[in-house]
Formats: structure tokens, sequence, C-alpha cells
């Protein structure tokens, strides 16, 4: 039921590139990872206050004196301009001057003579961070002359947006959408029965102008208002039974079916077992749908946001099959018919989208921008570059910003960061040895610094957590597990019946290739060895290799990252569970499923939510995974973009985003108006 | 001549059939399946996807369906971009990636030629060290840091060019330089390298003996023959410029073909990785063609049979 886009490292895995998989990566690195592994605390202060200090230098020598300050690294000695060459290897500082436009044939020269050491990896990657460091030197956040990244004048008029929404969208149908960038354009050309509060993304009244709840809480019945397609044919009730039973038919094969199985009888439909017109959902009248569930969800309600849940024209799909046109090719541009306050005008494979306002939306008076100019590039540092540039207002949801620019964002007054829903763990294979000893996963996890982890390695602004759910959700008290006891550990580890950690056979990670994963796994490689003494092997893996080996659980441990599809503890308990496809440890408690079963069956809030943390507490003892962090969602944002609220799932509806033209960089900080009006 | 090139283009038929043959084979033995995916699929819903791309039918007719589509010029559907054909697809980039190989060739030949002959003429003077110092960069620094570079001077720094993106004249600016770059070395040490072979030659001495003026003896003798490996070099260098815009488009995010190269392995999109495989090897093989062609009219002593 859930998403399972891990949007946090998406651009690395399902578009995998190879700027972002290999060149970028080597560009990107940061700093020595050996030195992470060696020692993990006081390396990695030292790293981290290493970068802090050539970042401030980068800062200085922007401002004043620049040729000279940029010819040197910090802590080296002052040379003569000119006659010292770079040094090329990667553990000494970095030879910023090839910024320099003056510097140009000194730079050759240095090349000339380092020609040998040049032409080794390392030395390449030395000299690609060189290039990607000075890109953070000369771009934006300089006291003196802004405190933006990049320019924060607009290259468009007032009426306009430019964002980046990571790539192309694999489908812009709602039925079959599943990946992020799909989820963007369909939330903002669709409109469902209801919609999510930009800010605390409680469900709102969209179509559905109100709704009626039965009192066992399985029948919700919805009242539309009338409202059209764009192109000016009424939208009904009907089209919503025709695209609910199109979402969960096998024959539509879309990957996101599983959401369906909230209505009564959808699972039965997905699974072939039922025809599509027994699901649990029918038309009343032109204007009233009456849904019925499989259980009475809390969490229904925010669950009818997602794209998923937006309605079809069917009328469009029976015209293109009379005309022999492939109905896969409906949402074409030159076909498309929406309902949302966007539609789609131009479609330029791989280099842009156009959308314009629908004057058929329903609440089109209060839609702001006239067009939005969506790009799909899939390299955050391109992105970036487009961003400094002014050619993105936005580098947008699907977007991660890359670790290693974090410390410079941070200064950035554009920089804005968000709690978000996705949690970042490792799963364990709770099946072979010597990991089927829960003691010895448990000290696993106890051995696992997070707070460490966080600061110095993921450096986000992550909230470190060995719970699996993020306190706090939907009302949910948290367990507020340890994050850190080595101590314990070691005795957890001597209980298990291995007097030294060398006792233990070692133990393989799997990650898939991406230089965050990579950093996490190795600190992590490290914290295990040192506190426990136990040896750990990592291995990275194609993505696709990756896929298959997690879902076949043969690994021993593996990374992985889910994110929340809705505000309610069950998006994460439900990994858990022994039907869950997800659910990769190959731990199945009968006593587990039975408490959730349990739980969503329940009336009453907060004995649901007790359960709930009854089910949380019993996995987390046996500890088939690793809880490591919960993610955040940094964000660049111009100044000049107004609207915008941060929210735990990182969606932001274009309608409520306009431009301020008077912008003034120089002034006092923006202060944006409260963005969501009620709708009515 | 005529015949000559009908018989290597009838050669190329059976290079053609292995060429399919072998990347079937190969993105089929990859591990993982174009529906992978980090969420689970039912496998009611997998069994739909597979079917809509006849990945439920045996292998071999697979691989015979594939031929009779492709005889008719058919590359089939992409499975990461479920709404496109791989014929829409490469008839989408295609033009993309030899417009920004066009611009690189552009680029590469008249700083290389223009920098080998000064070298060779100018033969250990300071310009000749300065070309050939200068050509010793452009092979070292590769392109993924001479993109960014230029990014960062000339679109941030100068704020002359859009860093990324693909519409008018000024993106494909950068992206040429940088791809153009590597080859404008290569060219101008060839140039060089193949003049000063013909500076002792004895119809360079005739010609001079015969009173033609130098320049004549430069442009009319010298530089045909000097050419000869450049040319030899240009045919596989063309088809580089397209492999190696797999970095460059990636990053000024150029829509051409470049990234599938990559990507579409990445994604087991098992029609599109064949179809682009296949349309670079004919590429190369036909490039491989016309510098063979080329070369009879530069070197009189090669005749075609």
């Amino acid at each position: 039921m859930s998403l399972a886009t891990d949007h946090e490292y998406e651009h690395i895995g399902e578009s995998a590139s190879i700027a972002d998989h290999d060149i970028l990566a080597e560009l990107k690195r940061p700093l020595p990872p050996r030195g992470v592994a060696r020692a993990p605390e006081p390396a990695l202060a030292a790293s981290g206050a290493r970068r802090a200090e050539r970042s401030r230098h980068g800062v200085t020598a922007g401002r004043e004196g620049r040729n000279e300050r940029l010819a040197m690294g910090p802590g080296q000695p002052r040379t003569t301009p000119g006659t010292d060459h770079p040094p090329c290897r990667s553990e000494r500082p970095f030879p910023a001057r090839a910024v320099e436009a003056p510097a140009w044939t000194r730079l050759s020269c240095g090349m000339l003579a380092h020609q040998q050491r040049w032409s080794r990896p390392q030395d390449l990657r030395s000299l690609a961070r060189v290039v990607v460091v000075a890109v953070l030197v000369t771009t934006g956040c300089k006291p003196t002359e802004s405190r933006f990244f990049g320019t924060t004048t607009p290259r468009h008029g007032p009426d306009e947006l430019w964002i980046n929404n990571g790539g192309e969208p694999e489908w812009l149908d709602p039925g079959k959408c599943s990946d992020g960038a799909g989820g963007e354009i369909l939330w903002n050309t669709f409109a469902g029965l209801v919609q999510a509060h930009p800010a605390t993304l409680e469900p709102m009244p969209e179509l559905a102008s109100r709704w009626d709840v039965s009192p066992d809480g399985r029948t919700y019945t919805f009242h539309l208002r009338p409202s059209e397609w764009s192109d000016g044919r009424p939208l009904t009730a009907h089209d919503f039974v025709y695209s609910f039973r199109r979402l969960v038919d096998p024959v539509t094969a879309s990957k996101y079916a599983g959401n369906g199985a909230i209505f009564r009888g959808g699972a039965a439909v997905s699974r072939g077992e039922q025809a599509p017109e027994t699901l649990g959902v029918r038309a009343i009248d032109d204007l009233t749908l009456e849904v019925q569930l499989e259980d009475p969800l809390p969490y229904f309600l925010p669950m009818l946001t997602f794209y998923s849940f937006m309605p079809i024209p069917r009328h469009l799909l029976e015209d293109l099959d009379r005309r022999g046109i492939d109905t896969a090719l409906w949402t074409r541009p030159e076909h498309v018919v929406c309902n949302g306050p966007y539609r789609l005008t131009e479609w330029r494979f791989r280099q842009r989208m156009v959308f314009e306002k629908n004057p058929r939306y329903w609440d089109v008076a209060n839609v702001r921008l006239e067009r939005v100019r969506v790009a799909m590039v899939e390299s955050a540092t391109t992105a970036l570059a487009m961003y400094a540039y002014g050619d993105l207002d936005w580098p947008g949801s699907n977007t991660a910003l890359p670790a290693e620019f974090m410390d410079r964002l941070s200064r950035c007054a554009d920089l804005q960061s968000h709690p978000y829903l996705g949690a970042y763990f490792y799963w364990i294979n709770t099946t072979v040895r010597p990991l089927d000893d829960p003691r010895l996963r448990r000290a696993l996890s106890l051995a696992v610094d997070r707070r460490a982890l966080v600061t110095y390695v993921a450096r986000g602004g992550q909230t470190p957590a060995a719970d699996l759910v993020p306190d706090g959700l939907a009302g949910y008290r948290g367990l507020g597990l340890p994050l850190f006891d080595p101590d314990e550990a070691r005795r957890l580890l001597a209980e298990a019946g291995y007097a030294r950690g060398a006792d233990v056979p070692p133990i393989t990670v799997i990650y898939n290739t991406a230089e965050g994963h990579k950093q996490i796994a190795e600190a992590i490689q490290q914290m295990w060895r040192e506190h426990l003494g136990i040896e750990v092997r990592l291995e990275n893996q194609e993505w696709n290799v990756f896929l298959t080996n997690a879902g076949l659980t043969n690994f021993q441990v593996c990374r992985m990252g889910w994110t929340g599809d809705y505000a309610d503890p069950f998006t994460f308990l439900e990994l858990l569970a022994s039907t869950c496809g997800n659910n990769h440890s190959n731990w199945c408690s009968p006593a587990y499923d039975r408490l959730l079963r349990e739980a969503n069956r329940e009336q009453d809030r907060s004995a649901r939510l007790a359960k709930l943390r009854a089910a949380e507490a019993l996995a987390l003892a046996e500890q088939p995974l690793i809880p490591l962090f919960f993610s955040s969602r940094p964000q660049l944002l111009k100044p000049y973009v107004r609207g915008f609220s941060g929210n735990q799932q990182d969606r932001h509806p274009w309608k409520y985003l306009s431009i301020d033209i008077d912008f003034d960089s120089t002034g006092p900080p923006p202060v944006d108006p409260p963005a969501a009006t009620e709708a009515s | 001549m005529i015949g000559y090139i009908l018989r290597r283009l009838r050669g190329l038929v059976p290079t053609t059939l292995v060429i399919v043959a072998a990347s079937f084979a190969l993105v089929r033995l990859a591990p993982g399946s174009p529906f992978t995916s980090e969420k689970e699929i039912p496998p009611q819903i997998r069994r739909q996807l597979e079917a809509r791309y006849g990945f439920d039918r045996p292998l071999p007719e697979q691989f015979l369906r594939y031929v009779g589509h492709l005889l008719r010029g058919d590359l089939g559907l992409s499975t990461k971009y479920p709404q496109r054909s791989v014929n829409e697809i490469i008839a989408d980039g295609f033009p993309v990636t030899l417009t920004l190989a066009g611009v690189a060739l552009v680029w590469a030949l008249l700083v290389g030629i223009t920098a080998g002959v000064i070298g060779a003429i100018r033969r250990n003077t300071i310009w000749d060290h300065a070309a050939m110092a200068a050509a010793l960069v452009g092979i070292s620094v590769p392109s993924f840091v001479l993109g960014p570079l230029l990014v960062l001077v000339v679109s941030l720094r100068w704020q002359l060019l859009p860093p990324a993106g693909w519409g008018d004249w000024r993106h494909v600016i950068l992206p040429g330089l940088t791809l153009g770059t590597l080859s404008a070395a290569a060219i101008a040490r060839l140039t060089r390298g193949g003049m000063l072979e013909v500076v002792q030659s004895d119809f360079i001495r005739t010609a001079r003996a015969k009173g033609l003026s130098e320049r004549l003896v430069v442009w009319r003798h010298m530089l045909r023959g000097g050419l000869l490996p450049v040319v030899s070099y240009l045919g596989p260098a063309i088809a580089g410029l397209l492999t190696g815009s797999v970095v460059v488009e990636k990053i000024f995010n150029l829509p051409g073909i470049g990234p599938y190269f990559v990507d579409a392995a990445f994604n087991r999109d098992y029609f599109l990785v064949m179809g682009i495989v296949l349309l670079d090897a004919l590429f190369l093989l036909v490039m491989n063609l016309a510098v063979d062609i080329v070369y009879g009219l530069l070197d009189p002593r090669i005749r075609y049979r």
C-alpha cells in the first residue's frame, strides 16, 4: 500500500544514470571515505571541520584577494602565485585556483608538469572535486554579494514558474502511475474527491464538497460539486466508479493496484478472483458516490488524496478506442483531458513539459500562475547549476540536493528544510546464521551511533531514530528506543554466546551503488567493528541486481528506504507484516499480524494507536530491521516564489505558488503569508 | 567504386545479424527484469505487464518476433517510457546527438587542423610548443571536468550561456566545445605528425622544385597527404562522439540518445538497449566505409577493386 519510491535516493536508483552513478558520484565525493571508516567520531568531526574550513576560505576568497587566497589551500604556506603547482593528491587541500580565468595558463602548465600524476584515477577525482567545489565557491551566498544561491531575478514573467521534475515520468495516467515524477504532475493536473492541505496534509474538500461516514466507519458517501472535464464534458460520480474499478482491475496492470485494496473486495478483484464490477464503489446518482471499505481505516481520507484515486476521462479513452488510437497514449498533450488546475500543452520528450492553467478547473479563481514549465533534469548537480543561473525557480520535489552541497547551501537564505515521512534502515535476513539470533541483531542495532551518522555522514538534517514510526505521526507516541548504547550491545553479544566480536562470522551488507549509501555503509561497518569487533564486508550492487536480491531476501543485511504514503503509523508498520511483499527480512510473527489486524478494526483512535505501538515494540524487540534515521527534505526555492509550504510528504501544489516580481534581494527576508486558502 | 560500396554494404548484413543476436542474448542474461521495482508487484499484474511486451513467450520465439519486427523497421516498445516506441525515442534523440556531434566535429577540425598545421610548419618554435602543449591539455582533461568548468565560468560567472538544456543555438555551444576538445587535441597531434612525415617526401621536394609557391605546396600537397591519419581517425572518432556524448549529454541535460547507452541497460529496457546498440553499430560500420572511400579520394595510391 505504500509508495516505495525512497525519494531521498531515487535519482540514483530508479532512473540510474551514468553521471549520477559514476562520474558525478566521483566528482561529488566530499571527503576521503576511508577517513570516515577509520575512526568514526574524531575523524568524522575533523573532516566536518575541515570542510567547514574549506568553505570558509572559499567565501573569504570570493570577497577579497581572490587570486592569492584561491591559489592556496587552507593550512598551506602562501607561495607566489604562478610558481607553485597545484597539489593533485586527494588527501591534499583543493587547488581552487582552477576557477580563476587569468589562471588558465598556469593551470595548463601545472597540468603539464604533473602529466604523470594526473592520469591516475584518484587524481582525476581530486581535479573533479576542484571543479565542483569551485562551482560552489563562485556561485551564491557570498556574504557581501547575496544571501542567496545564484541569481534572484526571475528570467520569466510574473505569470510563470520554471521547475525541475527529476526526469521523464513513466505514466501520466493516474491509474498506472507509480513514480515520483509522474505523481508531481498528476497532483497538479487532476483533482480527486479530496485534497491535502498544503501544510498540514489534512484532507480538505476538492470535488467532493462534503461527505458522510456511516457509524461503523466502513461506508463513505461523497457529495460531488458539479464540475467539468477540460473538454467541457460534465464530470460525474460514474467517472469515479470507472476509475476505481480500472485501478484494481488486473487488466490495467497498475503497479499501484494494491492501493485499491482498501475498497471492499479490492484485493480479490486485483487478484483476478472477482469481477471489477463487484468492487465496493457505486454511483447513487450523477453527483453522489458511495464507497464501502474493507476495514474502517482512519487513514482512508488522507489516502484518498493520493494520485491513484484521481478520476479518468472514460469518454476520452472510449473515443480514442473508436478512432483506432492506442488508448495508452491518452495522456499525450494532443489528446489529454484532465480536471485539475493545470493541463499539459507541450511535451518534448526528456526536454520539458509546459502546463497552462485549466480554465475549467472548479477552483480556477484561486489558481495564480498561468504557466508552469517543467524541466526533466536527472542530475542534481546540473539542476543546481540551472537553479543558480536562474533557469529553474525550484529544483522540485524529485531532485535530492547532494549531501556534499549541504554545508554550503545551509548558509543560503533560499534553503529550507522540512521533516519528511521517509525512513532509512537496514533489513536483516532473520533466517541465516548468525543473524537468526535476535540478541545479535539487537546488539548490531545498539552499536550504531546514529547521531554521528546523521551529523557527519548523511548531513541532510535527518532525524536519527531507532524507531520505525516517527514520534508524533498522527498522534502516535514513538517508542523512543536508545539511539546508541555500546555497553548494552556488547552485553547482548556476550549473551548471544560470542565472547569476542571476532568470533562472529563476517557479515555482508549490500547496498545499491551510490555514493550516499556507500558512505553510510562504511560508517556503520566501522561502528560495528569498533564497538563489537565484528568483521563486516560491504558489497555494492547495481540497482536491478540489488532489487532482485532484496526481493528474494538473498542477503544478510540490506539497506532500504521507505516513504510513507499517508500520515499514519500503519504505512510503516505494514512493512513487517508477514503478508507484505515488501517485508524482506523473512521475519514473520502471527502475534504482530494479529495486532495490526485488530488495530485496523478498532474504532477508538487511541486504542488503535496503542495496539499499533504494542506491535512496533514487539517487532523491534526482535529487530528484523535496524532503523537508522528519518529523512528530511531540504529544498532550494528562489526567494521571489511565494505560497510554498513545507509538509511531511513533500507535496507542493503549484496552484498555491506565485511570483513576487517586486522582490528585493537586498531587503529584509520575505515573510510568506499563510498559503492555503481553505477550499469551500 | 560503386561495386566496391555495394559489396561492402552486403557485408554489413551478417555483421548486423550477429550484433542483434548478441545484444539480445546479453541483455536477457542480465539479472533482474524491466519490471523489477522497489515495491512488490503482484504476480497477476506482473503477468499483464509482461504480456504487453511479449515477455511471457519463450525466448526463441521472442527473438524471432523481434527480428521480424526489425525487418519491418519496428524497434519495439520501451519499458521505461511505456508511452513511447523505441523508434520514436531514437527519432527524438538522434537529431540532438547528431547536432551536438556536428558542432563538436566542426570545432575539433577547425582547431585541430589549424593547430596541427601551425605546429608542423613552425616546427620547434614557440608556436609549435604552445599548440602541442594545448593539445596535451585537451587530451588530458576529461569531459566531466571540462564541462563543469565551462558551466562555472561561462554560465555562472559570466552569465553568458545557459548551463544546461536544449532549445536554441545557445544551448549547443558549451556541450559542443566540451565534446569536441578531446578530438581537437587528437586531430592536432595527428595532423602535425602526418604533415611532418610528408614534409620530407619526394613529391614535396618535386613540388618545390617545380617552383610552386610555398602556400600551394602546403595547401595542395602537404595537407592532402598529411591529413590521411586524421581521416582514418575520423571514422571511429565520429562514432566515438556519439558514445562520448553519454557524459556530455548528462552534464548538460540534452535530450539526445547518449544517456540511453547506459541508462537503458540499467533500466533493463530490453528493446531500447537493442535499438541503441544496433543504431550505434550501424553508424560505426557506415562511418568506417565512408572513411575508406574518402581515403581513396585523398591518396592517389589507393584504388578500389
